[in-house]
């Protein structure tokens, strides 16, 4: 396309899917911005609305568009360099169910962020996102390969084979957010295997016949396999919810990191990875232990009465954010009732 | 308006000036529609002409950083001798506004979430190579209040152009001082590097200023002072003692206690020993804190003298006199809290007092 002088094609064009994307110079802010350019249908320089949307929308995890050209063939939507390697690329592969799951963290986020918004991305798969030099995932390329936006597509397959959803063979079908949760979950499977499965690549997708998340290279948690097993689904409504997927692997991202600030009379101790249990004692007058399994901090025996935020605890209850423990029943006088405050605090998971 | 610029007025052919929105000592802040992207962004504009070459090197140098805790530039219009950066727009308030009005002081919790993302945000500075040289409560902008749901620090770059103004203040003396707002803004963070030698100034002096707001926010007092009183604590490394309330509760000690080991290590005379950004987000990145929902209530009772209720719009939240970080509040005056679910009331923690 005709480009206006500020920027400068600096590069061959990138393999953009649908549309082409080139890297160029921005001349006045002396930096490299993505181009990516589309057949234009109206003449205005103002994108259709859902577009517009979409790249307005504000997320960590989505790329920002910063300016939109155009000519008399073509649109040309100006949009943030992201420097990194995309999901497709060997030299990010995971090496630890860690590393694995702190990606997948990401990408569900900026997914989450796009359907709170109302949105649907459309194109989720490996190539089409990147982790920049500070290690932040970005999300880019919506699916939508014109300025008059997806309504057109819905006739016949618009999609990436391997990544698509079985209803997305299906012509006519209105999509929904959930084809963004299968994509998600077959984006983790490649991710996770670094190959596309025969389930994946056939037209269209064929069920599994068991969970392929629990023979990756290393191993995840049980029921973080599960959900993003679930992600994949035939029937669109047995896939989670993007934000559901998010909290089950946040919490696993969080295991072994939590730490509860256990203080009685006035003197401080910490319970954590390296110091898993306490036995608080009052005379002979009650008693509770409390263990920490990496992830849930539970009372694993009581002597007396003990109280959680007045309420009765028993043994397997899990310890809440923050509480006042009691030792002694209620008919006791102040002085026959001992008090423990316990405050449960962690890293807070960011990209 | 205020500022040069009025409303409805189109900049770049692109931004159509919405309303004045905020100054700085060194430039004018507008809201304006981008009618390309549709989306409202932030337009600043330099209070001095003269500035405007720089200005454009301070858009460039800012441009250059992208992370979700530095403001976003972008683009950078000149027209008709003017002008212009255009910014994303921050749906919130500065530090300064945002959460040194209501209180002087913040809670462990809520420190140690401002330090892991400042260092974050400066570090990815420092990768650029992009020094800041004049963080301050005023330069970080925060979105959600007590929430802390954003923080982004901005204006990099434009400490080149405010440097002029400083060099001359500080030798002025106390009159100078005050007649600088930009100065005086400045000073209580400034690493003694950037008063004693300011050519020298590097990457570790964001890191110093990073230490000291961090200090200030958790003490609520200027650990060097302010005016030209700070310029001999700085340059001596005297600070003020830790204020008693800040560890005297068993509930924040541990974390105040690392909170102040860490902003310590920052502030260092010697910009060789402390810790790269890098370092300090890793030592940030151990720190355990709440992120809950803060809340506005107010004190209902005490009883026994140690604890009791807070009124709010919902239900009341249980609280102890221990878990209230600084001064207590009395009966009918305003607290911002977290709480958590109880058996029969929420409990609050931690609670601080409103003014």
């Amino acid at each position: 396309m005709d480009l206006p002088e500020r920027y400068a094609i600096d590069g061959d064009a990138m393999d953009g899917g649908m549309a082409t994307v080139f890297k160029c110079h921005d001349r006045i802010l002396e930096r490299p911005v993505a181009l990516k350019v589309m057949p234009r249908r109206f003449k205005t320089r103002r994108l259709n609305d859902e577009l517009q949307a979409l790249y307005t929308i504000r997320s960590k995890h989505v790329v920002q568009v910063f300016d939109v050209c155009v000519d008399n063939t073509s649109v040309g939507i100006v949009q943030e360099f992201v420097d990194g390697k995309d999901l497709f690329s060997t030299d990010i592969a995971p090496s630890s169910a860690d590393d694995f799951l702190f990606i997948l963290w990401q990408i569900a986020s900026g997914i989450s962020d796009i359907h709170a918004a109302g949105l649907i991305h459309r194109d989720i798969k490996p190539n089409n996102m990147k982790v920049d030099q500070e290690g932040i995932l970005k999300i880019f390329d919506f699916g939508l390969a014109r300025e008059d936006g997806p309504a057109a597509a819905t006739v016949g397959f618009v999609g990436t084979v391997g990544f698509s959803a079985p209803e997305q063979y299906v012509a006519g079908t209105q999509f929904t957010q959930s084809i963004d949760i299968f994509a998600f979950g077959a984006t983790a499977l490649y991710f996770g295997t670094q190959s596309l499965c025969a389930e994946l690549s056939a037209e269209p997708p064929s069920a599994f016949a068991s969970n392929p998340f629990l023979s990756l290279p290393f191993t995840i948690p049980t029921d973080v396999a599960d959900t993003l097993f679930a992600c994949m689904a035939h029937l669109p409504s047995n896939r989670p919810k993007m934000s559901a997927v998010c909290q089950t692997i946040e919490k696993h991202l969080l295991f072994n990191r939590h730490r509860a600030l256990v203080v009685l009379n006035g003197k401080p101790s910490y319970l954590d990875k390296d110091n898993t249990s306490v036995s608080l004692t009052f005379g002979s007058i009650a008693g509770v232990k409390i263990e920490y399994d990496g992830l849930l901090f539970k009372v694993t025996n009581v002597a007396g009465d003990v109280f959680v935020n007045n309420a009765a605890v028993a043994v397997g209850d899990a310890l809440p954010g923050a509480c006042v423990l009691t030792l002694g029943g209620p008919e006791r006088r102040a002085t026959q009732r001992a008090y423990v405050t316990f405050d449960l605090s962690n890293p807070e998971i960011i990209a | 308006m205020t500022g040069p610029l009025s409303s409805g007025q189109t900049i770049g052919g692109r931004y159509v000036v919405q309303n004045y929105l905020d100054e700085g000592g060194m430039q004018f802040v507008y809201v304006a529609k981008d009618t390309v992207t549709d989306r409202v962004v932030a337009l600043k504009t330099p209070k001095n002409p003269s500035a405007e070459k720089r200005f454009r090197r301070s858009a460039i140098v800012a441009a250059k950083v992208n992370h979700p805790n530095v403001a976003k530039t972008l683009d950078y219009v000149e027209e008709d001798g003017s002008t212009f950066l255009i910014e994303e727009l921050i749906a919130g308030k500065d530090l300064k506004a945002a959460l040194l009005t209501r209180t002087d002081y913040i809670d462990p919790y809520l420190v140690a979430k401002i330090f892991r993302h400042l260092a974050k945000g400066v570090a990815a500075a420092h990768h650029n190579g992009v020094v800041h040289r004049d963080l301050k409560p005023t330069n970080i902008m925060i979105v959600g209040e007590y929430n802390v749901t954003e923080l982004k620090v901005t204006d990099f770059g434009i400490a080149k152009m405010a440097e002029a103004e400083m060099d001359e203040a500080v030798e002025g003396g106390d009159a100078s001082l005050s007649a600088s707002a930009t100065a005086l803004g400045a000073i209580p963070y400034m690493a003694p590097e950037a008063i004693d030698a300011p050519d020298t100034v590097g990457l570790p002096a964001d890191v110093w200023s990073v230490g000291a707001i961090v200090l200030h926010i958790l003490y609520g007092d200027y650990p060097y002072g302010s005016g030209l009183r700070a310029v001999g604590n700085i340059t001596k490394n005297t600070p003020i003692s830790t204020p008693k309330f800040v560890t005297s509760k068993s509930q924040f000690r541990p974390l105040a206690e690392e909170i102040i080991e860490i902003a310590s290590r920052c502030l260092q005379l010697d910009a060789t020993s402390r810790p790269t950004a890098d370092q300090l987000v890793e030592m940030c990145d151990a720190l355990c804190y709440t992120v809950s929902d803060r809340r506005v209530g107010t004190i209902k009772n005490y009883i026994h003298n140690a604890w009791g209720f807070i009124r709010t719009a919902g239900d009341d939240v249980f609280f102890h006199k221990d878990s209230v970080f600084g001064q207590l509040p009395k009966v009918n005056e305003s607290v911002v809290f977290s709480c958590y679910d109880g058996g029969q009331a929420p409990r609050a923690l931690p609670v601080l007092k409103l003014k």
